[in-house]
């Protein structure tokens, strides 16, 4: 534990340290304005990297806030008159700002619309500084002062230290949030947006306050890019420094602080190593090597396809080659990015911190940090009132597609304690229903009440909050993040303490907490010991029971369980009906839908037959086994000789 | 006489519109199959552009330039296909988006120093003295863009629901994995996607350069209004972009008139960022229903 305190600490105080000595040992100008866009493009791309990283979504906007914070910071000096800090702030404003506007259109789309529609504002913003001449100077260019702080001039020596405190806070405050609920969140929202809305958290508006965050570091690098260089041109602003931007992000490592100064750091060495022809060469000739060790060794273990291998080869060989023939590799820059961008993207997608982290973390063997021991389960579920009052009340419920009636006038009544069942054949309407309920479609009529008051109609999110959970036939998991991760994104009535107390840290005592519940859960689900492990990487009977544990740490009122032994292998079915009887003692009331009717008749008090989007019948389990409409359902025709037979597939 | 102005705007508009919707149909064409598009077509169209130029400095006769220049979309196309979506689409992921910026980059680069940085004029046989049509000025050049991109767009339509490999195509469009149980390679078929895609914008190229001229910037400027007429229209309605292009194109014409020709590209982009929020499915397009 204070191994990796001081390992992990350690290397960012010495990496800070370093970096602020440096003025004091050389007065050389060309090596501070380097280390000083350093500072820059950390800050640029630590908040690039919320998007691009941790909500997964290709933005193209990020260079426009850059330009916008930019000349907000610019323009507040020469025309308002600000220092250097509210000049700063302005530029933070700016991009948090047009952030969150570019963000209310941008977020109901993921994958390329995305991407278009930030193609599309970062291609508006560059048209619109050009075009509004008379506040910006257009093409000509604007010349900015850089404003004193608390009425001292900043030589280049104090600039540079203003830079580097400002990416060291960022920095502190990034790691935090990330480390958080909100960091969870985020990642939740790119692996799966329904199972995130249906767990309470809204995607909505965290899709907004991350595209508005990383978008007001964009706007704060701006504002120190302005004072720095002190001249503005829109044209500095365009796609060509978008893709310099994403090579930095994927270079260096997504979803990492340390990848982001990596790609910082290439970033502002790039210009040089393209200026002077044999360091260009060494460089290639590198790529090239390391491109034939990683594909060739890929190749050999066969755990790349071979096109992952040789496509970065002949990238690179095509790098050496047209550096040798070319003169001016100057002129071939933007070809010299996309061949680099090709292969880091092809080759070696998780960045060179994403690889090098693995390996650091093997060299030091650096355990992930202990866990504390789980909650007491009645800590985390607490007792319900089990009354048999109405829970959930459904009258003349209708979900039509078009022409097609897939519920049609479901009347149900769940009463508070009990396990109802739902059952009927393919195409009956279950699943329907069910989505009904949950919030993921709005009913075409009819009423749905909660303890008397009308349910939320047609938003997971809001269905979630007034305490229906629900599990999904077809996983819904955070794929990428780890079984315990997985539950606390849905953890209700822990998360308490406001974002400014997370930015500073002050929240461990709740994010201990948090884990003891999730642990709790996970325990209680028989997955305490794969706490750490990839949801993606669980097996598929873990998965069902990981569905299940998150679901409960909504710590619902009614827990909708679709089909959970679907898929299951037999001795898994047998611990899912204990642990199912287990969240029932909690007086946690269930609906159930199912299609082995063993587990149907253990468990369930009164099942609901659907039949065409119609109740059919209803009862206790053994009843309704031996109605003749709902054996017609099953079987296409009534055998009224023979009603004990109970001839139901068992599956 | 106002009037007259603006007729003329709008129909010279509407015109050059139409070949925004050719390379919009061209994005269409390949999300039908693999629910993916080429970043970097603005690059392919200048590149097929740039080569046809070369074919005709060889002193190569216009009806060998224009098969020529198709084909060289067409590999391109193909190119793009196996270098930067395959992968991408295999591991279902959406690194495509990324990678097919990247190609574009590359192609423009490789323009400048192949042909240089200049705009360049583009030589046709075809006339450009304005004929007078109820007082408004329609060049033959101006006639033969609409016929070339309706004819384009009419043979591929016809292409593909006349013939095998056709309904194939629409067969994979329709759904991939049904497609693929009854025998239709899925990657053939994306694979004839993206070589159709570059051919259509090869011949938006050819028919675009003689009244544009030939330059690495041409890509910019093309892609960003075929993305909103795309976008706006629908990925999935044939229709709908020949429409929403005739629209952006007048609207363009008209807004570069009245406000000035360095917002040229605003109406486009707003029209796109306000079609993504209230109608991501564009207007033309099918909502789809969330599954779980």
């Amino acid at each position: 534990m204070l191994k990796r305190f001081l390992l992990i600490r350690g290397a960012e105080l010495v990496a800070f340290a370093l970096l602020s000595t440096i003025p004091l040992l050389t007065s050389n100008s060309y090596a501070l304005g380097l280390l000083t866009l350093l500072a820059i493009y950390g800050i640029l791309l630590i908040g690039l990297d919320v998007t691009v990283g941790y909500l997964g979504q290709v933005n193209l906007a990020h260079a426009a806030f850059l330009g916008l914070g930019a000349y907000a910071a610019g323009l507040s000096v020469s025309l308002l008159g600000f220092g250097m800090f509210s000049a700063l702030a302005a530029g933070l404003a700016a991009g948090l700002i047009f952030g969150g506007l570019l963000a209310f259109p941008a977020l109901r789309l993921d994958g390329p619309q995305f991407a278009l529609a930030t193609l599309s504002f970062s291609a508006l913003s560059v048209t619109t500084l050009n075009e509004l001449e008379s506040l910006t100077g257009g093409a000509q260019g604007l010349s900015v002062s850089r404003p004193a702080v608390l009425g001292h001039a900043l030589n280049a020596p104090g600039f540079y230290w203003l830079c580097l405190i400002l990416l060291a806070l960022v920095w502190m405050a990034m790691r935090n949030l990330l480390a958080s609920q909100w960091g969870r969140a985020f990642e939740a929202l790119r692996d799966s947006p329904i199972a995130t809305d249906a767990m309470g958290v809204g995607t909505y508006r965290h899709k907004v306050a991350a595209f508005a965050l990383g978008s007001a570091l964009g706007g704060l690098a701006g504002g120190l890019y302005a004072f720095n260089f002190q001249y503005l041109q829109p044209n500095s602003f365009v796609y060509e420094l978008m893709v310099i931007l994403l090579l930095g992000i994927v270079l260096g490592g997504r979803k990492s602080l340390w990848g982001a100064f990596v790609g910082a750091s290439l970033i502002v060495l790039l210009p040089n190593l393209l200026s002077n022809r044999f360091l260009f060469q060494v460089f290639s000739a590198i790529g090239l090597l390391l491109a034939l060790a990683a594909g060739g060794r890929g190749l050999l273990k066969k755990t790349t396809p071979p096109f992952q291998a040789l496509a970065p080869i002949v990238a690179m060989g095509l790098l050496v080659v047209g550096g040798s023939l070319v003169q001016n590799t100057e002129d071939w820059r933007k070809g010299i990015f996309a061949l680099m961008l090709f292969s880091v993207v092809v080759g070696l997608p998780e960045g060179l911190m994403g690889f090098a982290a693995r390996y650091l973390a093997k060299l030091f063997r650096i355990a992930p940090p202990s866990l504390p021991p789980p909650a007491p389960l009645e800590e985390v579920l607490a007792a319900r009132t089990a009354d048999g009052a109405p829970l959930l009340e459904l009258r003349e419920l209708k979900r039509y597609f078009g022409g097609v009636k897939a519920v049609d006038g479901l009347d149900m009544t769940v009463r508070a304690g009990s396990i109802h069942g739902l059952i009927g054949p393919n195409g009956s309407g279950k699943s329907t229903a069910v989505n009904v309920i949950s919030g993921l479609y709005a009913p075409t009529a009819g009423e749905l009440r909660l303890r008397g008051s009308a349910l939320p109609q047609g938003s997971l999110f809001q269905v979630a909050r007034v305490g229906v959970a629900r599990t999904f036939q077809n996983l819904q998991l955070f794929g990428e993040l780890p079984a315990l991760d997985n539950v606390m994104v849905a953890l209700k009535g822990v998360y308490r303490s406001p974002l400014p107390l997370i930015l500073l840290g002050l929240a461990r005592d709740e994010e201990r907490r948090a884990q003891a519940q999730a642990l709790a859960l996970l325990d209680l689900l028989g997955l305490k010991d794969q706490a750490r492990t990839p949801a993606k990487d669980l097996t598929y009977g873990a998965q069902r029971f990981l569905e299940i544990a998150r679901a409960l740490a909504r710590k619902p009122d009614l827990l909708i369980l679709d089909e959970p032994a679907a898929g299951l292998a037999h001795p898994d079915v047998s611990k899912l009906v204990e642990i199912i009887k287990r969240i029932h003692q909690r007086g946690i009331t269930i609906i159930l839908i199912e299609h082995h009717m063993d587990v149907v008749s253990e468990l369930c008090d009164v099942v609901t037959v659907l039949d065409g989007g119609k109740v059919i019948a209803e009862g206790a389990a053994a009843e309704v086994k031996r109605d003749p409409k709902v054996i017609e359902a099953y079987l296409g025709l009534a055998n009224e000789a023979a009603p004990d037979a109970a001839p139901l597939p068992a599956h | 006489m106002d009037a007259f102005v603006i007729a003329q705007m709008t129909v010279s508009g509407a015109l050059m519109g139409l070949v925004y919707a050719l390379i919009a149909y061209g994005f269409q064409l390949t999300y039908a199959t693999s629910k993916s598009i080429n970043f970097g077509q603005g690059e392919l169209v200048m590149l097929s552009a740039f080569f046809s130029l070369t074919l005709i400095n060889t002193g190569l006769p216009y009806w060998l330039v224009v098969p020529g220049g198709l084909l060289f979309g067409v590999v391109l196309g193909l190119f793009v296909e196996r270098a930067a979506v395959r992968l991408a689409l295999e591991q279902k992921s959406e690194g495509w988006i990324l990678l097919t910026i990247i190609f574009g980059l590359f192609g423009f680069s490789a323009a400048e120093n192949i042909w240089g940085r200049d705009d360049r004029p583009f030589p046709t046989p075809i006339s450009s003295d304005p004929l007078q049509i109820f007082g408004v000025g329609i060049t033959p050049l101006e006639i033969s863009v609409a016929i070339g991109v309706f004819a384009v767009m009419g043979l591929i339509e016809l292409f593909k629901r006349k013939t095998l490999l056709g309904k194939a195509f629409e067969a994979v469009a329709a759904d991939r994995d049904a497609a693929e149980l009854m025998g239709i390679s899925a990657t053939r078929t994306i694979m004839l996607s993206y070589g159709l895609s570059g051919m259509v914008a090869a011949m938006a190229g050819i028919l675009v350069s003689p009244i544009t001229t030939v330059g690495p910037t041409m890509a910019s400027a093309l892609i960003l209004k075929a993305f909103a007429v795309a976008v706006v229209a629908g990925l999935d309605s044939g229709f709908g972009v020949v429409l929403i292009g005739l629209f952006l194109g007048a609207l363009e014409s008209l807004a570069s008139f009245y406000i000035g020709s360095g917002w040229r590209e605003a109406p486009g982009l707003v029209l796109l960022i306000l079609a993504l929020a209230v109608r991501p499915n564009g207007v033309f397009g099918k909502a789809s229903i969330r599954k779980v």
